[in-house]
């Protein structure tokens, strides 16, 4: 059992140790059980509809509600196996100091009980990705600090610069020095990661990469003194916690996305964190952001707007249903108004037809917007 | 083959006859008649035939030793001794008989000692003995000899019966004393056949042994195989109580044959003297209705005219019997010799109270079932009993058949088609509701068919229950095999996360606390469950070690 190393000379920043001193402790007061002739206990908080609370902070966040996993019962007896071994798998990642996806994690774990059994480890990766949750949720971590890498995909320019600690280099990252592509925000922005310098006035989330490179190509970075951020759709976990840290920082966020449904959800997935990732909602919400547009409003701000709608589509119109019904929505009647607008007209509007009358528009768009604070909470 | 019926009221006017033309009669003795007749005695087929012969030597034995209060050593031995030949002997530790029965027992056609005696005996038509000795004479010419030691006398004889005349012709070899009692027949058969089918002596006298728990029984097969069915209790069943017969409990066929052998002058003493509850009162009143004769010989009752009494008795009112004629064989004794023989994994005995048939006849029904165990082969079987006695033929004409199919089994969880168990149904009576003189079947009496109903599906309860926490086990050794698969991963895996002690101390616990959580709530199952649960922990030990 080569895992049996106890000293952990690799590990030197502060959440991941502190996950790694969690995932030790779990296993502890499990084997304390067993010493005491009692079934081991594995304790998360449920994640279900009925216990997701809106916090008074702003955010959705779990409940009180409990939910206790016995290894002697028979029901959860695999899944308490099997979270144990993701627990040790995950343990021994920060220990050795890689990382790796929650595909990859899956696959470490993907092997037979034994010779003699029919039967593996895991069978299918969903099994494996709902335990990690469950860790995170019972050991308050993010699966960023168990090593585990997500998908990247938002993309930032502006005046920032990081600092990189990775395969045993330190770069400095510049925002202002990202050309056209921009800097590719990593999944992990805590561990090993830290901002040096920030000097700049607001950030500004773009829905669109299409959008984000016509901003970027006017320089609004620059002339604007905005960090310029595209999460290229729904946010991932990385674009959230750097728009997180930019807001725990001061800087006011600002997002920017269609008018419709899924622009709208996206906004709200930043403000106040979603249902799914209730759990994460503490870390990587941003109660305080504000919603630029594009809004139904806009179409009598704009008057060339109007000839640039397009139809709503019954998604559109049962999700705007949806939010109205929602108590932290349902809370600004700038949204109520703003949503039943949608419902009357049945109507919605892209973020690309601000570039209907001239390209350059969009920056002024914006810049109008903000100057004249014509923003919904 | 339905043999019996019709033949034997042809028989009985013959005896009839017989008794009535003594002198001039010399064609259709009785003996003769039976000769020509002798599938009704039992003797068809050449296996049955021997079940035949070995039933009737073994249940005057047994009747004999219960008599006497002896508790019953009984040894049978067949040899081969040519094609379809065999040679039988059968010893019992009884009280041996007095010369001047013998001949009467084992040469004389419806002169049987039993015969004019009522109580709840196994043999009651006293034709059988004398049935064995003749089919001996027809088969292989041989007279059958007897060793009888009674009352310090050991009589060695030979004996037969004079087909002509009915009389017994016995020849004594040698007399001497004798410290010791007991019967000892041997004799030689045709026609007949050993082997181990489920009509077979060997099934016959496993039977035996089940309603006979006080008995000892053995058998030495051809071939020198040798059985032995040892006995269970080691106490002599109740004396049953001598009781006069019953007039709702007679048959025409009964009645002609205690007429034939009565010495009452006339029909009216006949009766009064032979039943009990008869009195002339009731005479007068059987006058009332039917036009019989009754200041003539009982001799001389014919077939119609037993016929018509018999009828007519069922119409009067009588005061039912005595109950405690009814002997049962006991719930106790049922359940031990059926362990002690079939071996079960469980089993239920139901318990009775004596009921009533046709308005006044006790009898009692005991059911016991066993399953499961060393039972594999008997898919759903019937033993069926009348006093003990096993009823090997006539079964699908039997009222026990037809109970059990009536019975829904699915109710109690067993499949009689493909489950293993046996159904153990005695029925005790001083007038066993036969179904003709074939004496194999019970007839379809309807309280009789309900009663046995009934107590069968009191058995097949505690059977249910008995299965239902069987499988409750099953379950839960399935539970906890399923756990002891992945105790050896996580006991590694945990010991890893923890970072303390070793796996295999783990895993110890966490076996030590599966076995009591899955023991404690199996109140008890505990002999069954745990020599399984620690194999079953063993091999899963053995696994995870070659895992690492």
């Amino acid at each position: 059992m080569a895992e049996k190393k106890k000293s952990s000379p690799s590990i030197r920043r502060s959440e991941d140790q502190q996950a790694y001193d969690r995932l030790i402790g779990l296993g502890k007061g499990m084997v304390d059980e067993v010493d005491q002739g009692t079934t081991p206990t594995f304790e998360t908080s449920l994640r279900g509809k009925s216990n997701i609370l809106f916090d008074s902070a702003g955010y959705l966040k779990l409940g009180d509600k409990k939910e206790t996993r016995k290894f002697m019962n028979l029901g959860q007896a695999r899944v308490f196996m099997q979270t144990i071994s993701v627990a040790n798998k995950l343990k021994q990642f920060i220990r050795e100091d890689l990382h790796t996806s929650i595909r990859g994690l899956y696959y470490q774990l993907k092997f037979s009980l034994g010779d003699d059994l029919d039967e593996s480890l895991f069978e299918e990766q969903s099994e494996s990705n709902v335990l990690v949750e469950d860790l995170e949720v019972a050991l308050g971590a993010k699966r960023e600090d168990f090593h585990l890498t997500t998908d990247r995909k938002g993309v930032l320019a502006g005046n920032i610069k990081l600092i990189d600690r990775f395969g045993g280099e330190e770069i400095t990252i510049d925002g202002t020095k990202q050309g056209r592509s921009g800097w590719m925000i990593p999944s992990d922005v805590d561990n090993g990661m830290e901002i040096e310098s920030l000097n700049a006035n607001y950030v500004l989330v773009v829905e669109k990469d299409a959008l984000w490179q016509r901003l970027n190509e006017d320089r609004f970075w620059q002339k604007e003194k905005a960090i310029l951020i595209t999460p290229k759709g729904q946010s991932s976990r990385g674009t959230r916690r750097i728009i997180r840290k930019l807001a725990d920082r001061g800087l006011p966020i600002y997002v920017f996305t269609d008018c419709d449904a899924w622009g709208w959800y996206i906004y709200w997935t930043l403000k106040t964190g979603s249902m799914n990732l209730a759990y994460l909602g503490k870390d990587f919400s941003i109660p305080n952001s504000r919603f630029i547009g594009v809004t139904m409003s806009d179409i009598d701000r704009y008057s060339f707007l109007q000839k640039l709608t397009i139809n709503a589509k019954e998604l559109d119109i049962k999700r705007a249903k949806e939010m109205m019904e929602y108590p932290w929505i349902a809370r600004h009647p700038e949204w109520v108004k703003e949503l039943k607008k949608v419902l009357e007209t049945k109507k919605k509007i892209e973020q690309d037809a601000l570039q209907g009358q001239r390209l350059t528009f969009v920056s002024e768009y914006v810049k109008d917007k903000i100057e004249h604070n014509e923003m919904l909470p | 083959m339905d043999p019996n019926q019709t033949p034997t009221l042809s028989a009985n006017s013959d005896i009839g006859t017989q008794r009535d033309t003594h002198k001039d009669f010399k064609e259709h003795s009785v003996a003769e008649f039976f000769k020509k007749n002798k599938h009704m005695l039992g003797f068809s087929g050449k296996t049955r035939s021997l079940t035949t012969i070995i039933h009737e030597y073994i249940t005057n034995s047994l009747d004999a030793c219960d008599e006497h209060g002896i508790l019953p050593n009984i040894k049978v031995e067949i040899i081969e001794i040519g094609e379809d030949k065999y040679r039988v002997v059968v010893s019992d530790n009884g009280p041996g008989m007095p010369k001047n029965i013998i001949g009467k027992a084992l040469g004389k056609m419806l002169a049987g000692t039993k015969f004019h005696r009522y109580m709840q005996q196994r043999g009651q038509q006293g034709i059988g003995a004398t049935g064995c000795t003749m089919f001996a004479q027809i088969t292989t010419g041989q007279a059958v000899h007897v060793l009888s030691a009674h009352n310090g006398k050991m009589l060695s004889c030979d004996v037969m019966v004079n087909l002509k005349t009915n009389e017994p012709d016995m020849t004594v070899i040698g007399e001497q004393d004798a410290s010791y009692h007991g019967l000892t027949i041997e004799a030689e058969f045709g026609d007949v056949k050993f082997d181990k089918s489920s009509y077979g002596v060997l099934e016959y006298l496993k039977k035996t042994a089940i309603a006979n728990p006080h008995a000892q029984i053995e058998l030495i097969a051809p071939g020198n195989e040798y059985y032995k069915f040892s006995r269970s209790i080691e106490t002599v069943p109740k004396k049953p109580k001598e009781v006069k017969p019953h007039p709702l409990g007679i048959s025409i066929y009964d009645l002609q044959a205690m007429a034939q052998n009565s010495k009452e002058p006339k029909l009216s003493s006949f009766l009064i003297d032979s039943f009990s509850r008869f009195s002339p009162q009731k005479v007068s009143e059987l006058k009332e209705i039917i036009d019989v004769d009754f200041s003539k010989s009982p001799k001389e009752l014919s077939w119609e005219d037993s016929e018509k009494l018999v009828k007519a008795i069922q119409k009067l009112k009588w005061i039912a019997p005595p109950l405690d004629s009814v002997i049962p064989i006991g719930k106790d004794q049922i359940e031990k010799s059926m362990r002690n023989i079939l071996d079960p994994e469980f089993m239920n005995v139901a318990e009775r109270d004596i009921k009533i048939y046709s308005g006044g006849i006790p009898f009692a029904v005991e059911v016991g079932i066993a399953f499961g165990g060393k039972i594999n082969e008997q898919k759903g079987e019937i033993y069926r009993y009348a006093n003990r006695t096993p009823l090997m033929f006539d079964a699908s004409g039997c009222a026990i058949a037809t109970a059990i199919k009536e019975i829904d089994w699915k109710r109690y969880g067993i499949d009689m088609e493909t489950d293993p168990a046996v159904i153990f149904v005695n029925i005790s009576s001083v007038h066993i509701p036969y179904v003709g003189a074939g004496k194999q079947a019970i007839s379809d009496i309807e309280e009789v068919q309900q009663e046995i109903k009934n107590a069968i599906m009191e058995a097949a309860r505690g059977i249910k229950i008995s299965l239902g926490r069987k499988r409750k086990a099953g379950d839960m050794e399935k539970k906890k095999t399923a756990l002891l698969r992945y105790i050896s991963r996580l006991s590694e895996d945990l010991t890893n996360l923890a970072e303390t002690g070793t796996k295999e101390d783990l895993q110890k616990k966490l076996t030590n606390i599966i076995e009591t959580r899955y023991m404690t709530s199996m109140v008890g199952e505990e002999e069954e469950a745990k020599p399984e649960s620690s194999g079953a922990a063993e091999g899963e030990e053995n696994g995870g070690e070659k895992e690492e």
